[in-house]
């Protein structure tokens, strides 16, 4: 996993409270939003818990004792959600799944790696899929379901159960 | 006896009064001539002067200051007339291009230090800008200034702010900063501090609770400054155009 390019604004303390003008939450928001994509890009984190969130450094500057509250974070999510790039995954929004890519940009991804790597017609497993050396490595199972759903959609894939995993057959 | 005066006397009066006149006239006229004269050489001078070092001004900066320093010591301002003889000289030009380019760096930065900039910051933002093939026109402080002098014309949008210390924060939104506001930036650039918060503004220009909150409220509301409510016990309010790591990003 790569090093963190932090922003300046990771080190300025008011980033980490919600700002109440409206002008600079947005301003705010957008940074967070930059942010929070490529840290989860480059430390393949996929799922987010918002109580647990001060356990990312993403979320918990501990050189100038700043961290973003739960609130903070959820309204964080919110944001990304409206981009198509957050996902609550439980009624009460505490449990997340981030996508750097969005879930169609997932979809074809791993569409043109099963193309690239003559997977059609054939079934391969989620293991396969998650342990290729490029964007797909180490993405998380239920992203990816997701993405092949969209797939399924396309009637470009199948989701299959297999012994002791899943998988899934990508159409020609 | 008393002589009592005649026609003859007034009529003497008035020639010489005459006389007097047309003397005068001609000492007029020649002098006249003699400050024509003297204008048109020092305007061939100045205008020879500044042909001959065109360039010398243009890419010097401190000979660039030395002659604003002496038109100014002379009453002629080279920045004002973009016609006429010191079009040759294109100074103005010079001037022109820098207003604009300062124009763009501040636009360029507004959306994160809410249209307030530190002059040093804007220059080297604007050397940057201006790219490694005019790396030898060096830009000073005063040419900035200068410059945006020139763009006050365009109203209260622009202006520079004088924060103490020889030190300028150009601002470049709508609408004037108060006094109270332009007190608070001072006081920020001279101590050092990004941040600021109401018991420092009690603390050093004495002011009640409410006084402190107008004017830091209205910074607040115009983006020019972030709320940190996670401060030890008071919440700070942070300035990003005072704030290093955003100064260098």
């Amino acid at each position: 996993m790569g090093e963190v390019q932090w922003p300046w604004q990771y080190s300025f303390p008011p980033f980490f409270t919600i700002q109440p003008n409206a002008e600079t939450r947005k301003k705010q928001l957008e940074a967070w939003r930059t942010l929070l994509l490529e840290y989860c890009r480059t430390q393949k984190v996929c799922v987010i818990d918002v109580r647990e969130g001060d356990r990312l450094s993403v979320f918990n500057n501990a050189v100038i004792s700043r961290k973003l509250s739960p609130e903070a974070i959820t309204i964080v999510l919110e944001a990304l959600q409206r981009t198509g790039n957050a996902e609550p995954l439980d009624k009460s929004r505490t449990r997340w799944h981030v996508y750097w890519h969005t879930l169609d940009e997932w979809a074809s991804i791993v569409y043109k790696w099963a193309q690239d790597n003559a997977m059609l017609n054939t079934v391969c497993t989620f293991y396969e899929i998650a342990n290729d050396s490029g964007d797909l490595n180490g993405i998380d199972d239920g992203v990816l379901t997701k993405a092949l759903r969209v797939l399924e959609r396309r009637q470009q894939a199948e989701i299959l159960t297999l012994e002791g995993g899943s998988g899934v057959k990508f159409f020609a | 006896m008393r002589r009592r005066a005649g026609v003859g006397a007034i009529q003497k009066q008035k020639l010489e009064q005459e006389k007097y006149k047309d003397k005068g006239t001609v000492i007029q006229e020649n002098q006249f001539e003699q400050m024509t004269k003297q204008l048109e050489v020092f305007r061939a001078n100045l205008e020879e002067f500044a042909t001959k070092y065109k360039n010398e001004i243009k890419k010097n900066s401190q000979f660039r200051r030395q002659f604003q320093e002496m038109c100014a010591s002379i009453g002629v301002d080279p920045l004002s007339s973009g016609k006429g003889f010191w079009s040759v000289l294109g100074i103005g030009d010079f001037y022109y291009e820098l207003a604009v380019q300062i124009v763009e760096v501040c636009m360029a930065t507004s959306y994160k230090n809410g249209g307030i900039i530190g002059l040093d910051e804007l220059r080297d933002r604007l050397i940057k800008a201006r790219g490694r093939n005019v790396q030898h026109q060096e830009i000073t402080l005063d040419d900035l200034l200068s410059a945006a002098k020139k763009l006050k014309i365009f109203g209260n949008g622009f202006c520079m702010i004088p924060v103490g210390k020889g030190q300028y924060m150009v601002q470049s939104v709508p609408g004037e900063l108060s006094m109270d506001q332009t007190a608070v930036l001072k006081l920020l650039s001279s101590s050092g501090n990004a941040y600021i918060t109401f018991s420092s503004l009690k603390d050093q220009l004495n002011w009640e609770a409410t006084r402190a909150a107008n004017a830091i409220n209205q910074m607040v509301a115009e983006g020019l400054c972030w709320v940190d409510g996670q401060n030890d016990c008071e919440i700070s309010y942070w300035f990003p155009s005072m704030f290093t790591e955003c100064i260098s990003s």
